[in-house]
């Protein structure tokens, strides 16, 4: 059923267009003697076609079409414009000014039925194209969404492939990417942000896969030329993951390109210092330190949670960034929360 | 004088794609329009308002041409023009006339109504 709006200030013309649409079948005419009432109608409402008289006293037609060109929606809606014969002039305007096609008066049964059909054809395919395209957008939105759990999923799998060859535990990923997160949001990084980090922080680690088994595995204490190997890891992540055409990727190259970079500018691979160091990196330098000295190791024993704390604190403006650090002790509960929720021994998935 | 109003039906019929039923509807419609029509046109024309006189001039023209009077329709198309460019000529006697041609047609299309 087509809606056709019918705007005439001449009760006569009303009559005959509602009786000629109505012959045409399958239209459901709405008339209105006054422009600004059928505007106010069309706020709420949305007309498959409108027919608009152009002599109106409080609005002409010109107007009205503007005003409801201006709705929102409403600027492919097929629009006719009837005019009386002898007005050229506004017949050309109408046109240019957002009427689909003219009537004139008096009006002409078989000249109006083809204009209105017409008009409701175009009006039928807009629809179907517009309903195409709602399916399509929703189809997209599932793929993306898929893509998005798989890219996820890969994500996990990259950052456990690190994990085999490295004494470092699943758990501990899990850990400082949500620790990760409580800093992103208690710095007032968008919702987005904090989930982008909570979501690549697990990569950190990952260019240790680069790293020998007698220097990445070695028990005791690494001399300073296998710790300069050692330090190469974050190098390593960093071609491995960079220029990826993932968000995710992304963030994960320069988290593990930078999460050993130190406030002072002590740091490596690059010495950055301060802000040069970019956020996430920052970020995920207090989580990745917070947990690893509260974790037991194979070679050292968990610190206690106020030493380690501490360490924080010292290393506000040194070591670390002290807003930040202050943005970790602001969140202090949930890390707890987060502490207990992933043990070494059970590992949750993210 | 205007050549006399005789009703054309056929013309009429075809441009209502032969539909007697509409036909009839706009019969009885002028015929009950046709006094306040003319009420407005008598008021508009004694405002002095020119865009008044315009927009009534304009709705008999359009009724006028509804029913094939060209003679009566023109009559009131050059009122309205006058009235838009704001230089109407006699313009009582044109009120006149055009009120008069109404009167003629409504009294026709009285007739063949059967009313």
């Amino acid at each position: 059923m087509h809606k056709v709006l019918i705007i005439d200030d001449s009760d006569i013309n009303l009559t005959l267009i509602k009786a000629l649409v109505l012959k045409l079948g399958e239209c459901e005419p709405v008339l209105f003697e006054h422009p600004l009432k059928a505007l106010e109608w069309c706020r709420e409402q949305v007309p498959d076609l409108v027919i608009v008289d152009y002599m109106m006293p409080d609005m002409d037609g010109l107007r009205f079409i503007a005003a409801f060109r201006a709705l929102h929606g409403r600027t492919e809606i097929p629009v006719l414009m009837i005019t009386a014969n002898d007005q050229k002039d506004v017949r050309y305007e109408a046109l240019l000014g957002g009427a689909n096609d003219f009537l004139t008066k008096p009006i002409d049964r078989v000249e109006f039925s083809a204009r209105v059909r017409n008009m409701l054809a175009l009006r039928t395919g807009q629809k179907f194209l517009a309903d195409r395209a709602a399916f399509l957008a929703e189809k997209v939105d599932e793929r993306t969404r898929e893509i998005r759990e798989r890219e996820r999923e890969l994500i996990v799998r990259i950052s456990r492939a690190a994990e085999f060859r490295d004494p470092e535990t699943g758990a501990h990923i899990q850990r400082m990417a949500h620790y990760s997160e409580i800093i992103a949001r208690g710095l007032d990084l968008a919702p987005a942000t904090s989930r982008l980090i909570l979501q690549a922080a697990p990569m950190h680690d990952v260019g240790k896969i680069g790293i020998r088994d007698h220097i990445l595995l070695k028990p005791g204490r690494l001399t300073p030329e296998e710790f300069a190997v050692m330090k190469r890891h974050a190098e390593f992540g960093y071609e491995l993951l960079k220029d990826s055409g993932s968000e995710i990727m992304q963030a994960g190259a320069e988290i593990a390109l930078t999460h050993h970079e130190k406030y002072d500018g002590s740091g490596y691979p690059r010495g950055l210092r301060g802000n040069a160091i970019p956020l996430f990196g920052r970020i995920v330098a207090v989580a990745d330190v917070f947990d690893a000295l509260t974790s037991e190791r194979p070679y050292k024993k968990a610190w206690p949670l106020d030493e380690a704390l501490r360490f924080l604190e010292q290393g506000r403006g040194r070591h670390f960034d002290p807003l930040c650090v202050e943005a970790f002790l602001a969140g202090w509960e949930e890390v707890l929360e987060v502490r207990h929720r992933f043990q070494d021994e059970a590992v949750a998935t993210i | 004088m205007l050549t006399p109003f005789i009703i054309d039906k056929a013309a009429i019929l075809e441009r209502l794609g032969g539909d007697e039923e509409i036909y009839a509807m706009m019969l009885e419609m002028f015929l009950n329009d046709v006094a306040g029509n003319s009420a407005a046109l008598r008021t508009a024309a004694a405002s002095g308002q020119a865009a008044q006189l315009q927009r009534e001039a304009h709705t008999l023209k359009g009724l006028l041409a509804t029913f094939s009077d060209d003679a009566g329709s023109a009559l009131a198309y050059t009122l309205e023009q006058q009235a838009r460019r704001g230089e109407v000529v006699d313009g009582e006697a044109q009120v006149t006339a055009l009120l008069a041609r109404i009167d003629e047609v409504a009294a026709v299309l009285r007739q063949a109504s059967g009313r």
